[in-house]
């Protein structure tokens, strides 16, 4: 039995090439997000392991909470007496003090900004570094870096770097250090230097980051840790560097997650429309050989037999794409990571790791997916009778059960439409969910007789603009016969080019909002930010230092963000200076100002209707080095300047500098002295802050589109992935035109005989190509819209989100849907006209 | 079925010059396959037809007979020989031209597969015109249809016609561009008898009436009989010619070339030559 199914998938591997195409692709996809992500882990993982690999105990100073948002959490210094008092506690071998934080490499002039971190760490020659030259840095002056960075940037022992922390120093470079076996951090540079270096640098006076203990030999790690927990209190946090390392790790993961999660979620409707084109292929397959087929069930197979027959090959089918999918996801890894990596979301690149997980997944995929888009065909299969190998022509049409599926697709669809109207009304993403799924699922139901129909009418109204009169109206009629083919084909394209649209609609939408929002509150006339786009905002103090005196600048007012728990959720805040905010911004107030924040929160006047509080309750606060606080409300800010601010949730800096240990700026916003203009206040900022390459100097407007920067390179990396799926829309084309040649093998060389040419036999299935993607663009166009309209609605919730319709990007997408329909129908059309006449007529 | 003629044209058919040759073919030869798999369809055939008569073309299974019509037809490319279709050189001409020459000149009747599924009968009446880019001439058009009794049945898919209307529709697409020749292939194969008969005595009528040329492939002695001359094949090659055949006379050289399987058509070729084991009917 298995040996006859192998066979048969063999015989029919010409037909199959691209179904299976079509599966490798899908698999390539979800393997590639899988390798991709596992690598970026097993970094993140060695990373922080091998970082302790010496050390049993780190004890920090005790927080609330270690991470938010895939940040972890900036600890308040330790008291370095604490040092010699843990060294004289039992049990403990050596207490050695670190200060940790970040310090940017200047070499030549040229900042060396890494993808990643740029760490720096005290030496202590227990975290994992090891030297590969030089020695380990001792004096004021001396820094070492790690090998990999030094060979980057032709750096050499002996040069001189800059640091640039909170403090800038120029440093010798004295040592190269690895990391284990590599010569490096993945993206990442590393400068070690003295403890009191790294303490001036960091602007810590005598305070340490954490203190790594060592246990005193035959003593447990474990019982050392309780010991130390109850001598030294609640305020310091006492860890074992396992799980200090594994919780850092997970931090740094937690942000994978969503890039994953994103990523399996464009892989998911890859396979979706890929399993359209299997169904097709299946169909066919089992149409073409409805004779061959019932001279097995004649000569004694039951129809079970011949439905795992069909299921065998699907199964064949499926292992074969999952192996080549696998081979493939393993390059697409580096393909994605490429992409990512333009659109700003950057993944630490390590040894590529393929887990057995992701083979299996693979597999399962790949198998399952085939299996579930074969199933129908092969029941099918089961259900030819024996006799049908005795009549003559028994090549049936699919019909059947037609008012069954336009009942079930029409209630579907209505169920679906319903669900979305009610959804935009009351403005719910669940209901808008629902209803997406249950139209597209109603469509799915009535493509067969939507698409064709579709078709029909296109073909019509192409007829009427060209003229091309036999070939273009046989297009229509071939596009036609096969119901169930042409429906899929079609829905696979419109699903497709739905996806693009409603991404691109609620990208511009969105889009526009931010700017509009940024433009109307922000008032301030020049905006400093970091150009690397850290979460928490990525400004040295430092940078207001240096500009806040200047001549040219009037106002210099500093926003902050950070995180804090909401009962256990995670939300973000925005600090500012209530007393020159109103110099910078024009926001509606719709209760209090921003100039009497004082010690309490402004929060928008949405979370304070669902909340159901308002000026003078109090709000529950969670930070990470204070606990639970109640702040008192004391003002309420309009929804959409809040945007502008970027968080619902506004305190003042003096509050901020309580329950933060954070010290970075955000964004600066900047109105120049009065007589000043806009561009001379800009050269003098910027003139300022040379030597400070991270930093963005931007005018008002173009700071509004640097808000949507991240917003647009996400936009574009979702756009180029869909296009893979598209990619599969066009492969499910070119196959169903040329599964319908073979299945008309004798009509076509009917009308050649009667004369038609090759040429117009070559428009015929060309122009039968063109018109699906026609009724695809069309199809999927009005469903992108229909949707992305209301989910903006949803999203909007009153606010000032506007439906935007890009018509530059949808421009692009039907230029793309005709050109897929142009390039997909070349190589049957190919195909046809090479067919000779008399063994078309002869074919059975 | 009534006749397409009324006696005043009948009668200028039938005055008009019949002895011209249509399709003037000489020394056939197409092998397929290679090596030892080769078979020689056609070895050398020779062949006239003139215009205006309905000729046979019979021989037993693997004779050549339908690979000579696709050869006559333009359908298939010959290794060897030349045909001429009134001036034109058909064996000289390209695919394209070969195309075009089947769309304008020749009409065209296979035994099953006639029609598009897709289209209407009157869809598939005017295909070839179509193709051309040309309208039906509608005197015509109405002509054929009635006579072929189509006219209810114009609007409707080859799926809901039967078998006999079917082949009509055929037959009307293959008068509808007024060809040079029709070619036939086993025409009644898929019919029952009195379809059958019918679809004949409509060919007949048109070679009669209208001085169609016509040449059908078959093995049914029957259906030969209705045929002017009927050509009969073995190996390959033209061995007979009988004009003004009944079905006996054919059934019986039939049977004769059935009944000798050590006949050396090589040897024996041209009419006349007999074993005398069967006996003239």
């Amino acid at each position: 039995m298995f040996r006859l199914v192998l066979k048969q998938t063999m015989a029919h591997r010409g037909r199959l090439l691209l179904t299976f195409a079509a599966i490798t692709l899908g698999v390539t996809f979800v393997v590639g997000t899988l390798v991709l992500t596992d690598t970026s882990r097993a970094v993140f993982d060695d990373q922080f392991r091998d970082a302790s690999t010496e050390v049993d105990i780190v004890l920090r100073d005790a927080v609330a909470f270690d991470a938010a948002m895939g940040v972890e959490v900036e600890r308040d210094p330790l008291d370095p007496q604490l040092t010699s008092r843990t060294a004289a506690l039992p049990g403990v071998g050596r207490a050695i003090p670190v200060v940790k934080g970040t310090g940017l490499l200047i070499s030549d002039g040229k900042a060396i900004v890494p993808a990643g971190p740029s760490m720096l760490t005290s030496w202590t020659g227990l975290d994992g570094f090891t030297l590969r030259d030089g020695q380990a840095p001792a004096g004021a002056d001396e820094v070492v870096i790690d090998a990999a960075t030094a060979t980057a940037h032709d750096i050499t022992l002996g040069d001189t770097v800059r640091v640039q922390a909170d403090r800038e120093v120029d440093l010798r470079v004295v040592g190269l250090v690895g990391f284990g076996d590599a010569d490096g951090l993945p993206d990442t540079t590393v400068a070690l230097t003295s403890l009191t270096t790294a303490q001036r640098l960091l602007r810590l006076g005598d305070g340490i980051s954490q203190i790594d203990v060592i246990a005193a030999d035959g003593t447990a790690t474990s019982e050392l840790t309780e010991d130390l927990r109850a001598t030294l209190g609640t305020d310091v946090d006492v860890a074992a560097s396992q799980d200090t390392a594994a919780a850092s790790a997970a931090a740094a993961k937690s942000q994978l997650g969503f890039i994953t999660g994103a990523l399996l979620a464009l892989a998911g409707a890859a396979l979706v429309i890929g399993a359209f084109l299997i169904a097709n292929t299946f169909s066919v397959l089992v149409t073409h050989r409805t004779r061959e087929l019932a001279v097995l069930r004649a000569a004694g197979a039951t129809g079970r037999q011949v439905m795992a027959s069909i299921l065998g090959e699907a199964t064949v089918l499926g292992m074969a794409g999952a192996a080549a999918g696998t081979g493939a996801g393993l390059l697409a890894a580096t393909g994605l990571r490429a992409l990512l990596d333009a659109a700003g979301a950057t993944v630490p690149d390590g040894p590529t790791v393929l887990s057995a997980r992701t083979l299996l997944v693979a597999l399962a995929v790949g198998v399952v997916v085939t299996l579930l888009a074969a199933f129908g065909a092969a029941r099918r299969a089961a259900r030819i009778s024996p006799v049908m190998a005795m009549r003559e022509g028994a090549l049936g049409t699919t019909g059947g059960r037609g008012r069954v599926r336009a009942v079930f697709g029409t209630v579907l669809m209505a169920l679906g439409v319903a669900a979305l109207g009610v959804g935009g009304a009351i403005e719910s993403m669940p209901a808008l969910g629902a209803g997406t799924a249950a139209l597209v699922a109603g469509l799915v139901a009535l493509a067969p007789i939507v698409a064709p129909a579709a078709v029909h009418h296109i073909g019509g109204a192409l007829s009427a603009v060209t003229g091309r009169g036999v070939p273009t109206g046989l297009a229509r009629e071939g596009a036609r016969r096969a119901p169930r083919r042409t429906g899929a084909t079609v829905m696979a394209l419109a699903l497709s080019l739905a996806l693009v649209v409603f991404v691109s609609v609620v990208g511009a939408s969105v889009r526009g909002a931010l700017q509009s929002g940024f433009d109307e509150a922000i008032t301030a006339e020049i905006v400093v930010e970091s150009a690397r786009g850290e979460m928490l905002g990525g400004l040295e103090p430092a940078t207001r230092e240096r500009i806040q005196d200047l001549d040219e600048v009037g106002t210099v007012s500093r926003l902050r963000f950070g995180h804090w728990k909401d009962s256990g959720v995670t939300r973000a805040l925005t600090a500012l200076d209530p007393a020159t905010i109103g110099d910078v911004t024009d926001v509606d107030m719709v209760e209090g100002r921003l100039s009497d924040l004082g010690d309490g929160v402004i929060i928008t006047e949405r979370q304070a209707a669902e909340r159901g509080v308002g000026v003078g309750d109090n709000l529950a606060m969670t930070f990470a080095r204070t606990d639970t606080l109640e702040v008192p409300i004391v003002g309420l800010i309009d929804d959409d300047d809040a945007k502008a601010l970027s968080t619902d949730y506004l305190v003042s800096l003096a509050s901020y500098r309580d329950w933060f240990t954070e010290r970075m700026d955000a964004t600066l916003l900047v109105r120049p002295a009065s007589g000043t203009s806009v561009p001379e206040a800009q050269k003098a900022v910027e003139k300022a802050l040379t030597g400070m390459p991270t930093v963005e100097v931007r005018d008002q407007a173009s700071a509004a589109e640097a808000r949507t920067a991240s917003l647009d390179g996400i936009l574009t990396l979702i756009t180029a992935v869909l296009m893979l799926t598209v990619l599969i829309a066009m492969l499910g084309i070119t196959n169903t035109v040329a599964l319908s040649i073979i299945e008309r093998t004798r009509e076509l060389g009917l009308v050649r005989a009667v004369g038609m040419t090759r040429r117009q036999l070559r428009t015929m299935i060309r122009t039968e190509s063109l018109l699906i993607a026609i009724a695809g663009l069309l199809l999927g166009t009005t469903v992108g819209i229909a949707t992305s309209a209301l989910f903006v609605r949803a999203i909007a919730q009153g606010g000032d989100l506007h439906l935007q319709v890009p018509t530059t990007g949808l421009a692009l997408v039907a230029a793309v849907a005709l050109l897929v329909g142009v390039i997909s129908g070349l190589a049957p059309a190919r195909r046809a006209g090479r067919l000779e006449v008399l063994t078309a007529i002869r074919e059975q | 079925m009534t006749n397409l003629l009324n006696d005043t044209q009948r009668a200028q058919a039938a005055a008009a010059p019949t002895k011209s040759v249509a399709v003037h073919a000489r020394g056939l030869v197409k092998t397929y396959g290679t090596g030892p798999a080769a078979v020689k369809a056609l070895d050398g055939a020779d062949l006239d037809i003139h215009t205006g008569t309905f000729t046979a073309i019979m021989g037993p299974s693997g004779s050549g007979k339908s690979t000579l019509m696709h050869a006559l037809a333009g359908l298939d490319v010959l290794d060897a020989g030349q045909v001429l279709i009134g001036d034109t050189d058909l064996t000289a001409l390209g695919e394209r031209q070969r195309t075009l020459l089947r769309r304008d000149r020749f009409g065209f009747v296979f035994q099953s597969f006639n029609l598009l599924p897709a289209l209407t009968a009157q869809e598939n009446i005017t295909l070839p015109l179509g193709l051309a880019g040309r309208r039906a001439d509608p005197d015509w058009l109405t002509r054929l249809v009635d006579t072929l009794g189509l006219r209810e049945r114009l609007k409707h898919r080859p799926s809901e016609l039967s078998g006999g209307q079917q082949q009509r529709v055929a037959v009307a697409r293959a008068l509808v561009t007024r060809p040079a020749i029709v070619f036939a292939d086993e025409p009644t194969g898929n019919l029952d008898s009195k379809h059958g008969q019918a679809l004949l005595r409509f060919l007949r009528d048109a070679c009669d009436d209208l001085g169609q040329t016509i040449v059908m492939v078959t093995h049914d002695p029957l259906a030969a009989a209705h045929a002017d001359r009927v050509v009969i094949l073995t190996d390959g090659r033209v061995i007979e010619e009988i004009d003004n055949p009944t079905a006996s006379t054919i059934a019986d050289r039939m049977l004769q070339l059935d009944a000798d399987p050590n006949l050396d058509t090589h040897a024996c070729s041209g009419p006349g030559f007999g074993s005398g084991s069967t006996q003239e009917g």
